[in-house]
């Protein structure tokens, strides 16, 4: 036979050999894959993934980002164990996927940032749903707007079109924002709420990828506006954004910050059922800030094989409790708040159903 | 073994078979993509071409029967700014890749001499293979470079002026809104590069094929070099031009990560001028397929397999059209030789 | 000798009498444009290298910046890591791709030059043309609902390698056919009359001196598969970790997917630098590729001349 193919015949076979070999040899570690949430990636990849890995240094957890609409998607389809989502369940989906569970890991919340140049750190914007609302939907064009000027009295507003910046990808932030903008604009705000959303098509209107996205872009635009997640708060003041004082159910502005954000939790938490999918968005309370949200593991409660179901259950009861992933020290860094005690027994009440 | 193999089928037999692989393939993706898309299809009629808004529905509210399949309620897709987006893309790129692509094309074929030219053609080749995410990646660094003071980028400022001096403001697609950079002209830019190389070596190489005879007749006329070129050797391989700038076209179409990440992401609007946000079908697909699977109804992921059917369909009647000139010119030529 | 002067008048040099080609404006225009051509087309080339040589040299300047030895020997999950699983896992992927896409393609290629005149020859040839136009984000799109979800493999090394290996197939057909063609057929004639068979001649005697020809089909192949990105996003997903040897259910690394997640990231400290150095390493491989192709298929021609 030719000396060339005697060569390839051999390599082929030494190739084949040891690819055989490496799926042999390789120990089969349990995997635990999460995507979605880019409001919650900073959280899985900076804090509670190295924190889980200190106790239990073999167990490989993978997080990735893109948005709670994939991680939504990704967990259907039981392509990764855990989705992160800052938007629970829908009736529907929970109608097709019996027994996918909807698990409250942390408490966030979101703040709305602009970009005035020039703009007074020491001056506060207050804008309210409504005024929000129009601002999305194109009926309030202008910084110097009456509606905006109304609820900042002797603040001087540029006179510049506003520029909206929204998410692109399927987002949890698009829905917690939509779910104020609904519940506090009432009729006036015409679109639904939902990860994606077929926003109005305002001029100049921006969209973005990812909170990193939302970041950059609003701090590139000037007089652009747009929704972050509150673990974005560091990048987002590096690049020159300032945060709204919203307008809460109360009717008073607050400013995102772990009081206002506790008082919020505290006065809507409650009414959170068994199942854990609640809107805490735009609650009562003098001093509630009115965009909260739970930080959702979306996870099957049928796992393919016991052990990966014993890893879950363990990494997901590290985080819900107070000693590992719930410490203050560990949510700080993203501005996260703690699950309240009886979330907390309802959460480990789900993780314990998973088999 | 071989032997074994032999006694059931003949060789020729067994390569038929290996090799129908790749015809099998091709039908199951089209085939799977056609079965696939048909709810979306029957639910998305000829709207989904002329209409703009890719709207999915209440998710969070119960399904409706809407035009008899169970959706979201008030679901409706259009994909007009997506067929628009993408051809506005590719109608830039190739506006600029074929002035820019067969004028170097000349100069390589005509001026550069020998031993240099097979060195730096092999560099302009190069430039067809860097992948796509890098020229992306590379774009964004661009539209990002330089900011001043107050956070404009260099380039922002170059859209700023265009859009106020004179004699461009008043020029219908290019005068208006300056963007924030992120827009078709960085994404016709973009694609632009990407199939210049094509372009440029293909003809680069039509050029130096064409017979001496032609160019000495032409000079024996009295032309002069340059006439020589525009007026004989160009028209004599303008089917092999036209050809590689279609075949450029083509590959234009499918490009999916370096325009996902300097287009801007627009939903539901047409670009009003060079500056505006667009999306092309294949960026759109790209960024909405991994949390397509949130959507009860099936119809959003459905109606991304109509958007790969539309743009595999514009592709193939790209690149059969191509092919079909560049036959024709090979046909042509062996007759006059 | 004498000088015959053919000018009527004195002292006024020779000019031909025909009518245009004395209108000195003509002459003026022919001149002119002979000048903007040549600029022009100095003009578009020098623009295009320009071009060439920024993007290139900005890959290099940002990259270079970014590569420490931690790249090449530690994975992305250790912290604020290396490349080494994005690295293992784009030649996971491209070689597994190469794996499906050499032998049928190949064979196709064979079948469709050998056996030319047949209607399956002119249905691969017609496939194989369709075949290549096909966006890479389509076959993504396919696989990711064909194989990653229904079928349930999730996220995998094997359908990320049989994608890829659908999209090389019609390229490694083509050069195939090609490189098949050149092949002189009073070679094949010959090996026929010494009493071969079909798969004799074929793989002993034609194949083997179309070798040259074949291997930059399959280094082509090989170079496309490492530089897409779409369709990987779908069907590989993406892991910081390095690859645990399953074929199904377990996502994996690679450069070009590197990339697409550490730009976007700004939480990761030193994400971007990480992001830069694969789009560094990347380049470098495709074009290392494209370079031992092009000295193959010189080589093949400087033989042949």
């Amino acid at each position: 036979m030719p000396k060339k193919f005697t060569h390839l015949r051999a390599t082929a076979l030494a190739l084949g050999a040891s690819a055989l070999l490496a799926g042999v040899a390789f120990a089969d570690p349990v995997r635990l894959l999460e995507s979605g949430s880019s409001l919650l990636f900073p959280m899985f990849q900076n804090q509670w993934v190295p924190g889980y890995n200190k106790a239990h240094p073999d167990v490989v957890i993978s997080p990735q980002a893109g948005g709670s609409g994939k991680g939504i998607a990704d967990a259907i389809a039981g392509i990764v164990q855990i989705g992160g989502s800052d938007a629970y369940l829908s009736d529907p989906q929970v109608a097709q996927n019996p027994g996918l569970l909807s698990i409250p890991l942390a408490v966030s919340s979101q703040t709305v940032d602009f970009n005035i140049p020039g703009w007074n750190a020491a001056k506060r914007m207050v804008l309210s749903g409504p005024v929000l609302a129009g601002i999305y939907q194109g009926t309030i064009r202008n910084w110097n707007d009456p509606a905006i000027a109304r609820l900042n009295p002797g603040v001087a507003l540029p006179a510049n079109p506003i520029v909206p910046i929204r998410r692109s990808d399927g987002s949890g932030d698009t829905f917690i924002f939509t779910q104020f903008l609904a519940a506090s604009a009432g009729p006036a705000w015409t679109l639904h709420y939902g990860t994606t959303i077929n926003w109005t098509a305002v001029p100049g209107e921006v969209g973005a990828q990812g909170n990193p996205g939302m970041v950059s872009t609003a701090g590139s635009v000037p007089y652009s506006i747009a929704y972050i997640g509150i673990s974005s708060r560091a990048a987002a003041r590096t690049a020159r954004l300032h945060e709204v004082a919203l307008i809460n159910q109360a009717g008073k502005a607050v400013i995102d910050s772990p009081q206002t954000t506790a008082a919020a939790v505290a006065a809507t938490a409650a009414k959170t059922p068994a199942d854990e999918r609640t809107s805490l968005i735009f609650g009562p309370g003098a001093d509630s800030y009115p965009i909260i949200n739970y930080e959702y593991a979306i996870a099957k409660q049928a796992q393919p094989s016991p052990d990966v179901a014993a890893q879950l259950k363990g990494f997901l009861t590290w985080v819900i409790s107070p000693a590992g992933g719930n410490a203050p020290a560990m949510l700080d860094a993203a501005s996260f708040g703690p699950l309240p005690a009886a979330v907390r027994a309802k959460s480990v009440a789900q993780i314990n159903s998973i088999h | 073994m071989a032997g074994i193999l032999r006694r059931v089928f003949a060789f020729r037999t067994w390569l038929a078979i290996a090799g129908g692989v790749l015809p099998v393939s091709l039908v199951i993706i089209f085939g799977f993509l056609v079965i696939y898309a048909w709810p979306a299809i029957g639910f998305n009629g000829l709207d989904f071409l002329t209409q703009n808004g890719w709207d999915p529905g209440d998710n969070y509210s119960s399904p409706v029967m809407l035009r008899g399949v169970m959706a979201s309620p008030g679901a409706h897709f259009g994909v007009l700014f997506l067929i628009v987006g993408t051809l506005c893309s590719v109608i830039l790129a190739v506006a600029i890749a074929y002035p820019f692509g067969v004028a170097a094309a000349v100069f390589l074929a005509e001026i550069v001499p020998g031993a240099i030219r097979s060195f730096v053609s092999f560099f302009v080749e190069l430039l067809a293979a860097v992948p796509s995410v890098v020229f992306g990646l590379w774009g964004i660094g661009v539209i990002s470079a330089f900011p001043d003071k107050a956070g404009v980028t260099a380039f922002q400022h170059v859209c700023n002026w265009i859009v106020a001096t004179p004699p461009f403001e008043w020029i219908p697609f290019v005068g208006g809104d300056p963007g924030n950079g992120y827009g078709l002209l960085a994404a016709g830019v973009i694609l632009a590069f990407m199939i210049v190389p094509l372009i440029t070596s293909t003809v680069r190489d039509a050029l130096i094929a064409q017979p001496a005879a032609l160019r000495e007749a032409s000079v024996a006329l009295g032309a002069r070099r340059f006439e020589t070129i525009v007026k004989v050797l160009l028209p004599s391989v303008r089917p092999v031009t036209i050809g590689a700038t279609i075949l450029a076209t083509g590959r234009a179409l499918g490009e999916t990560m370096a325009v996902l990440m300097v287009c801007g992401n627009a939903l539901g609007v047409l670009p009003k001028n060079l500056f505006a946000p667009i999306s092309t079908m294949a960026s759109f697909i790209a960024s909405q397929l991994d949390s397509a699977g949130a959507d009860t109804s099936g119809l959003v992921v459905k109606s991304l397999a109509e958007v790969a059917i539309i743009l595999g369909l514009m592709s193939l009647v790209v690149n059969t059209g191509a092919r079909v000139l560049l036959a024709m010119q090979t046909a042509s030529q062996r007759e006059r030789t | 000798m004498t000088v015959v002067q053919t000018t009527p008048s004195g002292g006024a040099p020779f000019k031909p009498q025909g009518g245009r080609q004395t209108n000195s404006l003509l002459m003026l225009r022919r001149n002119v444009g002979e000048w903007v051509g040549w600029a022009w087309a100095a003009f578009a080339f020098l623009g295009l290298a320009l071009i060439m040589v920024l993007i290139l040299a900005w890959v290099c300047q940002t990259g270079l910046g970014a590569l420490k030895p931690a790249v090449f020997t530690e994975p992305s999950s250790k912290g604020n890591g290396g490349l080494l699983n994005a690295i293992e896992g784009t030649l996971v992927i491209s070689l597994g791709a190469l794996l499906i896409a050499t032998p049928f393609g190949m064979a196709a290629g064979i079948y469709a030059s050998e056996f030319k005149t047949t209607i399956w020859a002119s249905v691969i040839r017609f496939l194989s043309d369709i075949l290549v136009g096909v966006p890479s984000i389509v076959m993504g799109y396919v696989g990711y609902v064909i194989m990653v979800v229904t079928l349930g493999w999730k996220q995998s090394v094997l359908a990320a390698c049989v994608t890829l290996g659908v999209i090389s197939l019609p390229y490694v057909c083509r050069t195939t056919e090609l490189a098949l063609r050149q092949v002189p057929m009073n070679l094949r004639e010959a090996g026929f009359a010494i009493g071969g068979g079909d798969a004799t001649v074929i793989l002993r005697v034609v194949l083997p001196s179309a070798l040259p020809g074949v291997m930059t089909g399959i280094l082509l192949a090989l170079s496309i598969s490492v530089g897409e990105t779409a369709p990987l996003i779908y069907t590989a997903g993406y892991s910081n970790y390095m690859w645990d040897g399953k074929l199904f259910n377990s996502p994996i690394g690679y450069l070009t997917g590197a990339i697409w997640n550490l730009y976007n990231d700004q939480t990761t400290p030193g994400a971007a630098q990480l992001a830069y150095a694969a789009a560094f390493l990347v380049t470098m491989l495709v074009l290392g590729i494209n370079i031992i192709a092009r000295v193959i298929l010189r080589g093949q021609q400087a033989a042949r001349a």
